[in-house]
This record gives C-alpha cells, sequence and structure tokens, in this order.
C-alpha cells in the first residue's frame, strides 16, 4: 500500500505539525466533551434552509405566476414579456383554437386583432430571435391542446443552425415538459418567488393601486395584467416606424464592416434539413390541424442589401423558400400565403423600423390578406410569387444620397 | 482564416447547480467518511477519483491530459526530490519540467493567440482551432511551483496519490484558490481531517451559502447592467459607468463567491484552503489591492516569478523593471488577449507609481491620514475601474471608446432606468465597501485551521442561524438555468 509520510522538510513542516496538534485536540474535545451542540446547530440549520426553501415553492405553487398548474383565479393574472418562458404558462392556462407562431416580426401582433380578423380564438406564442428548433418545439407543445389552426409566420432565417432544445440556454425546455427538473426549476426559482410575493401583494385590494404603481420591468418580470398587451405597442408609445430608420439600417448592415453578417449562418443544406426535420415532420404528423404558413413582407431594402452586399446568401434564401414552397405543397393541411412581393406595403419605407420591422398597420393589413387569402400561393404555380420577388428586386435602385446620408449620419 | 475557439464545453459541472449541490456534493462527502473508516489512503484514492469524475463533466478527452500532466510533474518531481544528482542534471530536470508544463499552457492557451498575431503581420493565414480545457492555469501553476520547491530541495517526497489530489482536488480545480503543496498534502495526510465534524460541515455550510448566495444573488443580479457600457449599443456617460461600475462588482461577486464555495466546501472535508479574497475594493492603494485580491495568485507571483526576477534587491529602477514584467505575465495569465496584457501593464504602472510616491512622497501627518486614506481608497477604486474596462472589452479599441465615453459628461441619459441602475449599482458599493466579508463573518483562520470558533459548542444564536439558512435557501433559490463562473474561462 503507498503510504505518504509527513512530507515537510522546510520550516514550515514543524508548524504544520504543531497545528495538527492543536486541530486534533480541539476535534477531541467536540468528541468526547459537549460534543452534541455542533450537530444539533448542523441539524437545526438544515432544517432552517430546508423550511425556508418550501416557504418559498409553496408561495410560488400557490400564487403560480407562470399559470403553471392552473389559471389564475385567486391572484390576479400576471404575464411577462419573456416569451421564451411565458409561453410554458399561456399554452396551459389560455384558452385557444388557433396558435400564432413567428419571431419578433410578429410579436407585436394583438391577439383581439388576429380574432376579430380570422374569428378565432388565438393564442399568441411568436418569439423573438427564435429559430426552427424552438418554434417547432414550443408548437407541438402547444398542439397537444388539439388547436384546429396555426398560423405561422415563416422567415427563411430561423433555419439557420441554432442550439438542440435540450442545449438551448434560452428555452426552459422543462418547464413545457412538465418533468420533475422543469417543475423543480420553478417551484425553486427565488425569481419567482419574489414575483408570487409581489402578484400576492397586488392581489390585496388595499395594496393593489400602490403595488401596481411600482411595479416597473427594472425589478419584475411579470408587469403586464393583460394576456392582449404581451409584447404589443401601447397606444401612448410613439410608432418608431419611418424611411429614415429604414434606410439607416440598411446603410448600417451594408456597411463593409458589418456586411458578412448578411450571410452568417446561411448554408443551404443544413438550412432544408432544419426545415424538414423542424418544420415539414411536424405538419405532416398533424394532419387534422391547418397550418396556414406566410412569408412575411420584409421591405425591400432587405432585399436589396443581400443583392449588394451578400448575393450567396440571397440566392440559398431564393433557394430555400423555393424548396419549402414545393414540399410545403405536398401537404394538404397547409395554406401557404407570400407577402414578400406586395410592393404597396414593401416598397414603402415609411412601415418600417429597419429592413424587416414592420407596423401595427402592416399587420392588420396580414391579417387581412389572410382571411381573404388574397395572396395564397397557387399550388399550380408555387414560384410564380418567387419570380415576381426577383423581379423587383432586380429592378430596385436605392436613393444613394439618401443612404450616404444616413451613413455619414450614423 | 484564424480562428481561436476558448469555449469550455456544454457539460461543465457548476458549483452552482442543483446536481452538484443535491447529489454530487452529498454523495462525495459521505463516501468520503465512510471510506476514512478503512484506513488513510482509501478516502484520498475516493476523493481524487471524484475529483476526476468533476473535472470529466468539463470534458472528459481533457482528463488524460490532466493526467499526463500529473504523471509528467510526479515523475520529474520524483528526480529532483529522491536521485542524488549533480547540479546541473536538477536544473536540467527543472527545466524541462517547468519548461513542459510552460509548452502545454502555450499550445493549449496561447497558440491561437500567437497564430492570430502572426496572420496579423504577415498575412499568414494559419488557423489555430483549439478548446481551452478547463482549469488548465490554475493545474499547470500549482505544478510548477511544487517542481520549484522540489529544485530547491524544500519538498520530501509525496505519495502518488495525495500529490494527484493536490493537484485534481475539486473545490480549486476549476478557477482556484490556487493551492500550494506544503498547505495541502500535510492536510490531506492528516488523520484528524479523516473524521466527519459537525462544526465543520456546518461552518463549511455557511460559507458555502454565502458564496453562493454572492454568485447567484448578486454577480448574476447585477450581470444584465454590464451590457450597459459593454453591448453592442454606443452607451451614454451614465450608462458606460452604470457599465463598468456593474462590472467591477459583478466580477468580484463572481469571483469571491466561487473562491467562498470552494473554501465551504473543502471545510465539509476537514481541509482549510488559503483565503483568495480580503475585501478589496477597501483598499487605500494599489500595493494593499493586490494584496486582497486573488490572492493565491498574487503569492504565487511574488513567490515564482517577481522574487526570483530579483525583486526590489537590485535597486529601485530593476524593482519597477520587475513589477512591470510580473503584472504583464499576470495579465496573460488571465487569457490571450492584449486586453489583459493592457489591463496587467496598467496594473505594472500603477504599482510602479504607488511604490515611487511611497518614498518619495512625504508622509501625511496624524490628522491628515484619515484624509489621505480617503483620497487614497478613491484613487485606488477608480484605477481598479478603468483597468477592469480593459479586463472585460472584446478589443483595446472598445475599451478606449468606453474609457473616453467615461471621461466625457456631455452626453448624459440619466432616465428612469439608468436611476433605478444606478441606485441598484449603490447598494452594491454598500455590501463591497462596508459589510464584512466572509473570513470576518466566520473568524476563518486559515494559519491556524481555526473557524466559527464563537459558536463551536454552544447553542448557535437563533438569529445567525435563522439568517445564514436564509443566506444558503435564497442562493439555492437564486441559481438559474446555467450560470458559468467568469474565472472558468481562465
Amino acid at each position: 500500500m503507498a503510504r505518504a509520510f509527513s512530507s515537510e522538510v522546510a520550516s514550515g513542516s514543524r508548524k504544520e505539525n504543531a497545528s495538527k496538534q492543536e486541530a486534533g485536540a480541539s476535534f477531541r474535545f467536540n468528541r468526547n466533551g459537549k460534543g452534541s451542540s455542533p450537530a444539533k446547530n448542523l441539524l437545526r440549520f438544515l432544517c432552517a434552509s430546508a423550511a425556508l426553501l418550501l416557504c418559498a415553492a409553496a408561495l410560488t405553487f400557490i400564487v403560480d405566476p407562470l399559470q403553471l398548474f392552473r389559471p389564475a383565479r385567486l391572484f390576479a393574472a400576471m404575464y411577462s414579456s419573456d416569451t421564451r418562458m411565458q409561453n410554458a404558462g399561456l399554452i396551459r392556462s389560455q384558452p385557444f383554437d388557433t396558435v400564432f407562431m413567428g419571431t419578433s416580426l410578429a410579436i407585436h401582433f394583438r391577439q383581439s386583432d388576429i380574432d376579430q380578423a380570422l374569428r378565432v380564438r388565438s393564442l399568441k406564442l411568436a418569439m423573438t430571435g427564435t429559430n426552427s428548433h424552438e418554434q417547432s418545439f414550443v408548437l407541438a407543445a402547444a398542439l397537444q391542446r388539439h388547436p384546429k389552426r396555426v398560423i405561422w409566420a415563416m422567415d427563411d432565417w430561423i433555419f439557420c443552425d441554432g442550439a438542440e432544445i435540450d442545449d438551448d440556454i434560452y428555452l426552459p425546455a422543462d418547464l413545457y415538459r412538465r418533468n420533475v427538473r422543469g417543475i423543480a426549476g420553478y417551484l425553486l426559482s427565488g425569481a419567482m418567488a419574489r414575483e408570487s410575493a409581489w402578484i400576492l401583494a397586488r392581489s390585496v385590494p388595499p395594496l393593489e393601486r400602490i403595488v401596481a404603481r411600482l411595479t416597473t420591468d427594472a425589478v419584475f418580470n411579470f408587469t403586464i395584467s393583460d394576456v392582449d398587451d404581451i409584447n404589443a405597442f401601447r397606444p401612448d408609445v410613439e410608432a418608431p416606424y419611418d424611411a429614415t430608420r429604414a434606410t439607416a439600417a440598411f446603410a448600417h448592415i451594408t456597411h463593409p464592416s458589418r456586411r458578412a453578417g448578411l450571410s452568417e449562418g446561411y448554408d443551404y443544406q443544413r438550412m432544408v434539413r432544419n426545415f424538414e426535420n423542424d418544420t415539414f415532420r411536424l405538419i405532416a404528423d398533424h394532419p387534422d390541424v391547418v397550418f396556414d404558413i406566410y412569408f412575411p413582407p420584409y421591405s425591400i431594402l432587405q432585399w436589396v442589401a443581400m443583392r449588394d452586399a451578400s448575393p450567396g446568401a440571397l440566392k440559398i434564401v431564393y433557394d430555400l423558400t423555393a424548396h419549402i414552397g414545393r414540399r410545403l405543397a405536398e401537404l394538404p393541411n397547409v395554406r401557404l400565403h407570400d407577402f414578400r412581393d406586395v410592393n404597396e406595403v414593401t416598397h414603402d419605407l415609411g412601415n418600417y423600423a429597419d429592413v424587416i420591422h414592420h407596423s401595427p398597420s402592416v399587420d392588420l393589413k396580414v391579417l387581412s390578406w389572410l382571411a381573404s387569402g388574397t395572396y395564397l400561393v397557387d399550388g399550380a404555380a408555387p414560384g410564380a410569387a418567387l419570380e415576381r420577388l426577383k423581379a423587383q428586386v432586380e429592378a430596385y435602385q436605392v436613393e444613394a444620397y439618401q443612404v450616404e446620408a444616413d451613413r455619414i449620419a450614423r | 482564416m484564424v480562428r481561436l475557439l476558448t469555449a469550455v464545453e456544454k457539460g461543465l459541472m457548476l458549483f452552482n447547480s442543483y446536481p452538484f449541490i443535491f447529489l454530487f456534493l452529498p454523495v462525495v462527502l459521505l463516501g468520503y467518511f465512510v471510506l476514512c473508516r478503512r484506513g488513510d489512503l482509501a478516502p484520498v484514492v475516493w476523493l481524487a477519483l471524484a475529483s476526476l469524475t468533476f473535472y470529466a463533466f468539463s470534458g472528459w478527452r481533457f482528463v488524460p491530459l490532466l493526467a499526463a500532466s500529473i504523471a509528467f510533474n510526479y515523475t520529474v518531481g520524483y528526480l529532483l526530490i529522491e536521485k542524488k544528482m549533480r547540479s546541473e542534471w536538477r536544473l536540467a530536470a527543472l527545466t524541462i519540467g517547468v519548461g513542459g508544463d510552460l509548452l502545454l499552457l502555450g499550445i493549449f492557451k496561447y497558440a491561437g493567440f500567437f497564430a492570430a498575431n502572426l496572420d496579423a503581420l504577415f498575412s499568414t493565414a494559419i488557423a489555430v482551432n483549439i478548446v481551452l480545457p478547463v482549469g488548465i492555469s490554475f493545474y499547470t501553476f500549482t505544478q510548477i511551483a511544487f517542481l520549484v520547491d522540489a529544485y530547491r530541495g524544500h519538498v520530501a517526497r509525496y505519495a502518488l496519490p495525495h500529490y494527484a489530489l493536490f493537484v485534481t482536488y475539486f473545490p480549486h480545480l476549476i478557477a482556484g484558490p490556487i493551492l500550494h503543496h506544503k498547505d495541502m498534502i500535510p492536510q490531506f495526510e492528516r488523520a484528524d481531517s479523516k473524521r466527519a465534524d459537525p462544526h465543520l460541515i456546518l461552518c463549511g455550510l455557511i460559507v458555502f451559502g454565502i458564496g453562493l448566495f454572492k454568485k447567484t444573488g448578486l454577480a448574476d443580479g447585477i450581470q444584465p447592467l454590464v451590457s450597459l457600457a459593454f453591448g453592442q449599443a454606443a452607451p451614454s456617460f451614465d450608462q458606460a459607468w452604470i457599465g463598468a461600475l456593474a462590472y467591477t462588482f459583478q466580477l468580484y461577486f463572481d469571483f469571491s463567491g466561487y473562491s467562498d464555495m470552494a473554501i465551504g466546501m473543502s471545510l465539509m472535508f476537514g481541509i482549510f484552503l488559503p483565503l483568495n479574497f480580503n475585501s478589496p475594493y477597501k483598499s487605500a492603494s494599489i500595493i494593499e489591492f493586490w494584496r486582497r485580491w486573488h490572492m493565491t495568485l498574487s503569492a504565487f507571483l511574488r513567490d515564482y516569478l517577481y522574487i526570483p526576477l530579483g525583486g526590489n534587491r537590485h535597486g529601485r529602477v530593476l524593482r519597477y523593471v520587475n513589477l512591470m514584467i510580473t503584472m504583464l505575465l499576470g495579465g496573460l495569465w488571465h487569457g490571450a488577449a492584449w486586453t489583459f496584457v493592457a489591463w496587467g501593464a496598467l496594473h505594472g504602472a500603477y504599482l510602479c507609481i504607488n511604490h515611487a510616491w511611497s518614498h518619495f512622497a512625504p508622509k501625511p501627518g496624524l490628522r491628515l491620514a484619515p484624509l489621505a486614506r480617503l483620497a487614497g481608497f478613491i484613487l485606488t477604486f477608480a484605477a481598479v475601474v478603468v483597468a477592469w474596462v480593459f479586463f472585460r472589452a472584446d478589443s483595446i479599441a472598445q475599451a478606449l471608446s468606453i474609457l473616453a465615453t467615461m471621461a466625457d459628461p456631455g452626453h448624459i441619459v440619466l432616465g428612469h432606468s439608468e436611476i433605478t441602475k444606478a441606485a441598484l449599482i449603490a447598494i452594491y458599493a454598500v455590501a463591497a465597501w462596508c459589510l464584512p466579508n466572509t473570513q470576518q463573518i466566520m473568524r476563518y483562520d486559515h494559519t491556524n485551521r481555526t473557524v466559527g470558533e464563537h459558536f463551536r459548542d454552544v447553542q448557535m444564536r437563533p438569529w445567525f442561524l435563522c439568517a445564514s439558512a436564509a443566506v444558503l435557501a435564497f442562493g439555492i433559490l437564486g441559481i438559474q438555468q446555467h450560470s458559468e463562473f467568469i474565472y472558468f474561462r481562465f
């Protein structure tokens, strides 16, 4: 058997030995003398910690800020703008027959507008910056509640490679799965306990008004009292949409130092694979659900930016969306709408905050087009809209002086 | 195109995670004390294996590298300690040992940096893509110290299991404290540390809880504010200061929280780790700051770099040169980037100025001493914040841009959001400047191996028990899905 011997030959060894003896004496005193006190203290400490953890978990369970266990009845329902987390609760707590999915381009839609335009009971699950893995995962969770219809704003870049769901640090996948890890993480979250305490205080009538006034998103997550307001613009907020912003954004993304960003993550084979695995398979697995899929109306500047600064990525987008069109045409439960060539919107730069994000007035137009089926892709000629878009992109001339002015201004 | 990838593996087991706190640590603790009844060696082997398992979560492919590093250094150490060699052969063995360690560090940590700079200068287009093994800087430094001491004749032979445990000991393996063999191996040998002591377990839990709260409650809480200065958008004067101060406090609570957790969990095993922090932001000079910040690294650089370089033994000028070299290399130790070199250079310059001031400036009178200390405190803190901007920035250009904004009060936003965030910063400042630190609360004495003597053998005061239990509970409640310690990447 290997045996270490007391190893120091330097002066430190004597000190170490001395401290050994002192420490040893102290240990013996503990065990032979009043040895029970430290053990009792330890037990009390562990019990107190456990009791506090249980109290916090109980508070979260009772108030249930995410409405993961039950819809809010005893306490005021509050919502968070962190949609990746909030959607796990919305899917469980809200009544709906239609799901609305997308990225930041779809995040400002109001559920009440969707309901009115399409005569449905909708649930908006759009999430900023999501990829196809995340969207499919959340949609799959929502489809377990058997909606009749899915409306899906499909951006091409969602098919760029992203982290797999279990490696995705932004999406709390276990909350959607409602497994032990997800539930334990929810109940043992100090942030949730804090939000619960705040919601509890807000539900006490004498405190309601003052707590509501003190509720700030600098400290709290659940600050929205109406589900319809989640990420929707407030009427009193000035809309940030005008042509100057759009051209400034164009100048920004086409600047030589940044133009590489336009093609970042664009790989045709990978994007097709992600479409097949995440989107096509999900739709094919739910033949009883109608999928209204639409390509959003980006401003023409987005396409022109790619044309001028990243033609390779533009070709990938053309080819990918052509593939998507062909594949979706094979599925009887899909209606594909292509709004990319609606030039009365896409060429009016006053509709945009940058080169892609459109205004709430365009949201309403999108809903009306979905209702009327004006831009429904014809199964007999699935590439017609794409060809029109290509012609528009080819022909568009950016007003150089304006872009230069914006570039200098920035 | 040159790409330097220094990411850690995604499976890293964090101290601030449920699997570590509720599964790994209790199982290892239980196994350790059960095996302690079966002799002296079994618990040491158990702890070493547990440490390797812990390390394997950060990337199993680096376990052979760690094992090879241990075997290499142990062999060289054995030659230096056991074999009666002529002095030139001893020097050759030391050179091979230290050179091998530095070569390993150079390949895994600096090859990409070197290649990128060559590419920038000569357009070589050489691609270097190396993943940085977690903890390599820490375990390499501990072993260099061992070899140097073995060469100096300050070490007798250690058994391999004890040596392996000294290097791999999981509380320190990933991000320190940088341990010294003289301090640790005798503790692993000691029979008393192999008996479960409820007092030490309790004290360890409290220290661990304080560290966990510092990380999950304080450091993670202020992290979003950092992007005000270091994010994509150009900051205003107030936003730049809020972001820089937020990073200043985030780094302190993150790293000192990690160190507290390491000390706390080690206490549960009856092992006393050295202190790494002693309220550094209370310092009134840069010299004092470096006696309080990352103390084990400072001690290492002093004993194994600054003093061998000549220290202060060859006149004032050479002392300053040695200080600059030490701090430049200390900066580079943190990461292969010019921002770290700039950070080290800045601190080297600070130290030179501080030493020169101490030598040439008149000493303040008794009445002026408090005022001088206050001025020193403000100046030191401001200098440290400025240096942290280089430490955190992605590039020298970004650091200079942020510093320029911090020096230009012409553009101030100071909206509701900025005021709220400034108030939050003030709370952190009060915590860092006014509250006692962990070792003061717990009366942790590393030298004499004592802790919490004030409540040993007496019933703990209920308020203290409840408060410390609450700190642990809040620390656990603050655990987020995935929040790495900043120093993991060094």
